[in-house]
C-alpha cells in the first residue's frame, strides 16, 4: 500500500472525528503503531482540529462546573465508601505463631458474626423493601380505581341524585350516580352509620310507588364508587336496612331517600 | 508540537488517574468551553446543552483509565466522548418530544436540517466548513454533527454509499487542508 495515499485518502479525519467504522478504526491504530508517518499525520490533524475547536470555544454557564463537581464529589464518596466496607486490614506483626492462630480465629469468629448480621439485616431489608412494594402497588391500584371512578362522574349523561337522611338517622347521605345511557347505577357513601353484623344496607329504586332491589352493599367498600345493579327507569332512590343479604322487598328502617 | 506540552499533557492525565480534583479542575477550565462550543452545534437548546456538558466531564473523570494515549490525544478523546453525547441526546425521547420526529428523509435534508449554514458567528471551525462546496457541507454536517451512518446518508440523498464514502472522504480531507 501507498502510504502516502493512505494518509491523504481521508482516513485520518474519519478516525479523528469518530466517523471511522470499527474495521477501519483497528486497521489505522496498527498503521500508526507500524508507520510513524501515519501517527504524525494524526497528530497533525488532531492539534489544528484542537487549535480550531479552542477558538470556537463558547462562554459555559458558572453553575454548570458547580454541578459536575457536586457529581463527582458524590461519586467519589460513595467509592469510598464501598471502599472501605470491603476493606478488612488485619495486623499481624507479632510473629508468634499461636498470637496468628489467635487472631485468625478471633477473625473468623468476628467475619463469622458479620457474615451472619449482614446476611440478617439483608433478609431484613429485602422484606421491607417487598413490603413497600406490596404497598405501593396496593396504593396504586387504589389511586387507579379513584381516578376511574372520578372520570366517570365527568360523563354528560351522568345523572346525580342527593340521597337525605329519614326521621331515623337525619344525619345519613348518600348519593346516586346513575348513567342515563348506560343505566348503571353507582353508589357514593356518604354518611351512613356502622350497621349490626347481621344487617346490611340495601339500595332500593322506586317507580310508581313500587320499589326495585339494586342489591346490598357494605359501608366499607373499598372503592369511592359502590357499583349497584341497572335500572330502566326510576323516579326516587332510598336505602333501608335489612336482614343481611337483603330482601325481596323493603322491611327495614329507611335511612336515606332522594327523588329525580 | 514542542516537547513541554507533552510533558504537560501527560502529567494531566497521571494526575487525572490518581483522581486529582485539581487537576480535574484545570482541565475543566481549559476545555469546558471548546467542548461545550461542539455540542451546542448539536444540541442547540442551552439547558439540555449544560445537561450534555455536565455528562460528558463526569463521564471524563469516570472513563480517565481507559483513555489510551497512543490512539489520540486527550482533545481527542474528550471531543468524541463529547459528541457521542450530544448525538445520544438529540436521540432520547425527551429531545424527539420537543421537535417533530426527525428521521432522515430527501424531505428534512432538502429543507435544511443542516446546522453549517452562513449566521453571524461565523469564525473557526464554522468558517472554515463554509469555504466547502455546499455538497460537502450537507455531508459532514450530516455524518459529523447528526452522526447518521453512509448507508442512511446514500438511502436519503438516493446515492450509492460508495459515492457518499468517497464524498466524505474528500471533504474531510478538504478540510484538512483548510485547517492546516
Amino acid at each position: 500500500m501507498n502510504l502516502k495515499e493512505y494518509i491523504s485518502n481521508g482516513i485520518v479525519e474519519s478516525y479523528v472525528l469518530g466517523l471511522a467504522t470499527e474495521a477501519e478504526r483497528a486497521e489505522f491504530e496498527i498503521m500508526c503503531q507500524q508507520y510513524p508517518e501515519v501517527a504524525q499525520a494524526r497528530e497533525q490533524f488532531e492539534l489544528s482540529l484542537e487549535a480550531v475547536l479552542m477558538e470556537d470555544a463558547a462562554p459555559v454557564p458558572l453553575f454548570v462546573k458547580e454541578q459536575v463537581l457536586t457529581a463527582i464529589q458524590q461519586q467519589t464518596a460513595l467509592n469510598k465508601t464501598v471502599e472501605e466496607a470491603t476493606d478488612e486490614t488485619p495486623v499481624l506483626s507479632m510473629g508468634v505463631w499461636k498470637w496468628l492462630a489467635a487472631a485468625c480465629f478471633v477473625l473468623f469468629l468476628g467475619s463469622g458474626y458479620l457474615y451472619f448480621t449482614t446476611k440478617q439485616q439483608n433478609n431484613e431489608l429485602q422484606q421491607a423493601n417487598n413490603d413497600l412494594k406490596q404497598e405501593l402497588s396496593n396504593t396504586t391500584a387504589q389511586l387507579n380505581s379513584l381516578r376511574s371512578d372520578a372520570d366517570m362522574l365527568h360523563h354528560a349523561s351522568m345523572k346525580i341524585t342527593p340521597m337525605q337522611g329519614t326521621p331515623v338517622a337525619p344525619q345519613a347521605a348518600a348519593t346516586i350516580y346513575w348513567d342515563t345511557a348506560s343505566r348503571d347505577v353507582y353508589l357514593l357513601i356518604n354518611n351512613l352509620p356502622q350497621p349490626a353484623s347481621d344487617k346490611q344496607y340495601q339500595l332500593w329504586a322506586l317507580l310508581n310507588g313500587k320499589p326495585i332491589d339494586l342489591g346490598v352493599f357494605d359501608v366499607k367498600e373499598q372503592r369511592l364508587l359502590v357499583h349497584m345493579k341497572n335500572v330502566q327507569n326510576a323516579q326516587a332512590f332510598a336505602i333501608t336496612l335489612e336482614q343481611k343479604g337483603g330482601s325481596p322487598t323493603p322491611k327495614g328502617d329507611m335511612y336515606v331517600m332522594g327523588k329525580l | 508540537m514542542s516537547t513541554q506540552t507533552t510533558y504537560e499533557e501527560q502529567d494531566l492525565i497521571l494526575r487525572l488517574r490518581q483522581q486529582d480534583d485539581q487537576a480535574f479542575s484545570y482541565l475543566y477550565d481549559h476545555y469546558s468551553g471548546a467542548l461545550y462550543g461542539v455540542i451546542k452545534q448539536i444540541v442547540p437548546d442551552l439547558e439540555l446543552a449544560n445537561d450534555v456538558l455536565q455528562e460528558v466531564f463526569v463521564n471524563i473523570w469516570r472513563k480517565i483509565g481507559s483513555y489510551d494515549a497512543s490512539k489520540g490525544r486527550l482533545f481527542t478523546w474528550m471531543l468524541n466522548i463529547a459528541r457521542n453525547a450530544a448525538i445520544d441526546k438529540t436521540r432520547s425521547k425527551a429531545y424527539q418530544e420537543g421537535l417533530r420526529q426527525q428521521s432522515l428523509t430527501e424531505d428534512t435534508v432538502l429543507t435544511g436540517v443542516a446546522v453549517v449554514h452562513p449566521g453571524m458567528d461565523d469564525y473557526g471551525l464554522k468558517k472554515q466548513l463554509l469555504k466547502l462546496k455546499e455538497e460537502q457541507r450537507l455531508l459532514i454536517d450530516l455524518s459529523y454533527y447528526h452522526g447518521y451512518t453512509h448507508e442512511q446518508i446514500a438511502k436519503a440523498l438516493n446515492m450509492p454509499v460508495g459515492t457518499v464514502k468517497t464524498r466524505i472522504r474528500s471533504a474531510l480531507t478538504q478540510l484538512r487542508t483548510l485547517l492546516s
